[in-house]
């Protein structure tokens, strides 16, 4: 019984200490809340839609209605290049580099160095934060950032394996890349672990931030449909990695157990003969709709026609489209790989194995639990669960740990890369002497003087961040 | 002539205003070149002479024939001269004349000058934007004109600084708002 009440004795002094600790920790912030100026670098933005770019998009709106600056940096995108600004004043480099390959701009090394150092004196900035592990850009944007002392925090936003040659090729970029990063932050758990096992950096470096879905986007059909019919909606690229060949296995199993269930296959893609070859081969035309590419518009549309959401990932570090079906009242069927377990609560999604059988058997118990699901309770508590408001702060404290970090010198992160790899870090030492010297050389021909720096341009509004 | 120079220092830009006819003149003057520039232009030039034979010997042994070194390297090296040699430039004006135009001016250093007039009631507004490329960014004052595809940049070569322009550009902002009124005024007339 005493060591009972002592328990919860010791529960409750941590629980008072954690909130005394909370309020002096607010205290200090009302104090001195430092604004952070921030540039956001990837080759994933508007008019691009996918879940890197809309992370970059409602972060940044909600760190500029808590009082940031934000400039956001990307390669141009056909006619759009150059400044443009966006809701709330979100101010846009588009600049002219042309993408190379898969949206990513040619990597040059030290190719953006002069653009990155106008930009980053011009705005005042005061740190960078780098996204997606693709970005060639981004990749570049941290590397000068270092190298002119500024501090630096990478999003991961995949996961990657450690077999084949694209891994083993990429794995050593990032380990050349977070070697001298401040803070890092990935999306999930799984996807923390990953990261840690292929760049080698120290666990408390990195944090995870989960993302967000813009509720208001994505509201439940204000009727709730029938059940006569189960309709069953895919949406997602139809291509290897989204589990397009289970899709092929599973959708005709499931026509042939339900004769009430229809399916919406949302998306395009390499893998789409396949699904059209299916539909032929099991005569499911009237059963098995294919809408081909949906615009991101109108994503919601064809979600509320659905009641359950299949999802078929092969690898996954956060799946976003499983928030946006939840927030529009739909039980997801999922794999269980990657980051996807730690998305929803366990009453709000079904789990399986990448496997035909065991996607089945899912669907059968989705379909069981159907009648206890309410559209509009589901997206009630996904307002509450996901929140990009909640992400921004988190991410706020990261970019406050960040600044805090002492600055090192030249030696000091040579010595970091050189425990990169027997060949490698040497490699990587080389890189960055390369690029120190162009630094200063550029520092000699157009001092940080006379590069002029831009006023700020700031937008008084009450609407909510996530809206744009 | 008043002038304004906006920097003391030698790398920069210099502003010049001339207000004392009914016209204004606005005149931008490159800045003076930097001495590390220049002797580093001086000294690449001279690389360049002296590696010229090596290149044309590179061109005979290559088997491309005798005329192609002839004709091709005194090109590159005037190319390459004019590159090194500084700014052509000498200024770039704007002279506002209100309730007639804007007439925009490249000065060169030869004695060339390239004009170009646009009639008041064919400027919609003028612009100060934030132009990049991809090595720099810079600001640009342009005018958005009637019938014309693409922004007329009032500075073609020069990039002076966003405090130099915006008193060009607000010039230029009274000059076409003064029209708009005109044009108000003399339609109420006609209404009358």
């Amino acid at each position: 019984m005493w060591f009972v009440n002592r328990k919860i004795l010791k529960r409750l002094c941590c629980i008072i200490f954690d909130a005394m600790y909370a309020e002096k920790v607010n205290s200090m912030m009302g104090e001195q809340k430092e604004r952070f100026r921030i540039l956001m670098v990837s080759d994933f933005f508007y008019p691009n839609f996918g879940g890197v770019e809309n992370h970059i998009y409602y972060l940044a709106q909600c760190l500029i209605k808590l009082g940031h600056k934000v400039v956001v940096m990307t390669h141009a995108y056909g006619n759009r290049s150059g400044v443009r600004y966006m809701t709330g004043g979100l101010k846009v480099y588009y600049i002219p580099w042309t993408p190379f390959v898969m949206q990513n701009t040619l990597p040059t090394f030290y190719g953006t160095l002069p653009i990155i150092r106008t930009i980053l004196v011009r705005e005042k900035i005061s740190l960078v934060h780098g996204h997606q592990a693709f970005s060639t850009l981004c990749h570049e944007a941290l590397m000068h950032a270092r190298t002119m002392g500024y501090k630096a925090v990478f999003t991961d936003h995949s996961l990657y394996g450690f077999s084949d040659v694209g891994s083993i090729h990429m794995n050593k970029v990032l380990q050349f890349t977070l070697a001298d990063v401040t803070q890092a932050i990935c999306v999930s758990h799984t996807s923390k672990e990953n990261t840690v096992l292929r760049s080698g950096l120290l666990p408390e470096k990195v944090f995870v931030i989960p993302n967000a879905v813009d509720t208001a986007m994505f509201k439940p059909a204000a009727k709730r449909l029938s059940r006569d019919e189960i309709v069953i909606v895919v949406i997602s690229r139809l291509v290897y990695r989204k589990g397009a060949d289970l899709l092929v296995e599973v959708i005709p199993e499931v026509c042939r157990l339900y004769p009430f269930v229809r399916f919406i296959v949302g998306g395009d893609g390499p893998k789409r003969v396949r699904l059209e070859e299916m539909r032929e081969k099991h005569s499911l035309q009237d059963r098995v709709e294919m809408l081909g590419a949906v615009p991101h518009a109108q994503v919601r549309s064809v979600l509320v026609s659905g009641h359950i959401f299949l999802n078929s990932s092969l690898t996954e570090a956060f799946c976003i489209a499983i928030l946006e079906a939840a927030s529009c009242g739909l039980l997801t069927v999922s794999t269980r790989v990657g980051g996807v377990p730690e998305v929803l609560p366990d009453d709000m999604i079904v789990l399986a194995e990448p496997d035909p059988g065991d996607m089945v058997h899912a669907i059968k118990k989705a379909i069981s639990i159907l009648p206890m699901i309410d559209p509009q309770v589901m997206h009630n508590r996904m307002k509450g669960l996901y929140d990009w408001h909640d992400v921004a702060k988190r991410t706020e404290i990261v970019y406050d740990r960040a600044l805090k970090c002492t600055n090192q010198s030249l030696l000091e992160r040579l010595s970091r890369y050189l425990s990169c790899g027997s060949w490698a870090g040497k490699l990587f030492c080389l890189v960055m002497i390369i690029d120190f010297l162009l630094w200063r050389l550029l520092q000699l021909w157009q001092p940080a003087e006379r590069i002029e720096e831009v006023p700020d341009f700031t937008m008084f509004h009450d609407e909510d961040c996530s809206r744009p | 002539m008043v002038e304004s120079s906006i920097s003391s220092s030698s790398s920069s830009y210099t502003y010049l205003t001339d207000c004392k006819s009914s016209f204004q003149i606005h005149n931008i003057l490159p800045p003076s070149s930097n001495p590390l520039t220049l002797t580093l232009n001086h000294f690449l030039l001279l690389l360049l002479l002296l590696f010229s034979p090596f290149i044309a010997f590179f061109f005979v042994n290559l088997k491309l024939g005798t005329p192609s070194p002839i004709f091709i390297l005194p090109w590159s090296l005037l190319l390459l001269l004019k590159l090194l040699l500084g700014n052509p430039i000498h200024k770039e004006s704007v002279i506002l004349m209100p309730a007639f135009g804007v007439q925009i001016e490249t000065h060169y250093t030869r004695g060339r000058v390239s004009r170009r007039f646009i009639a008041v009631d064919k400027i919609l507004k003028p612009v100060l934007l934030e132009c990049v490329t991809p090595a720099t960014c810079y600001w640009n004052l342009s005018l958005i004109v009637q019938g014309e595809q693409q922004l007329i940049s009032v500075f073609k070569v020069l990039r002076p600084p966003a405090k130099m322009l915006v008193p060009i550009w607000k010039a230029l902002c009274a000059v076409t708002t003064d029209n708009d009124k005109e044009e108000e005024s003399s339609k109420e007339n006609c209404r009358g």
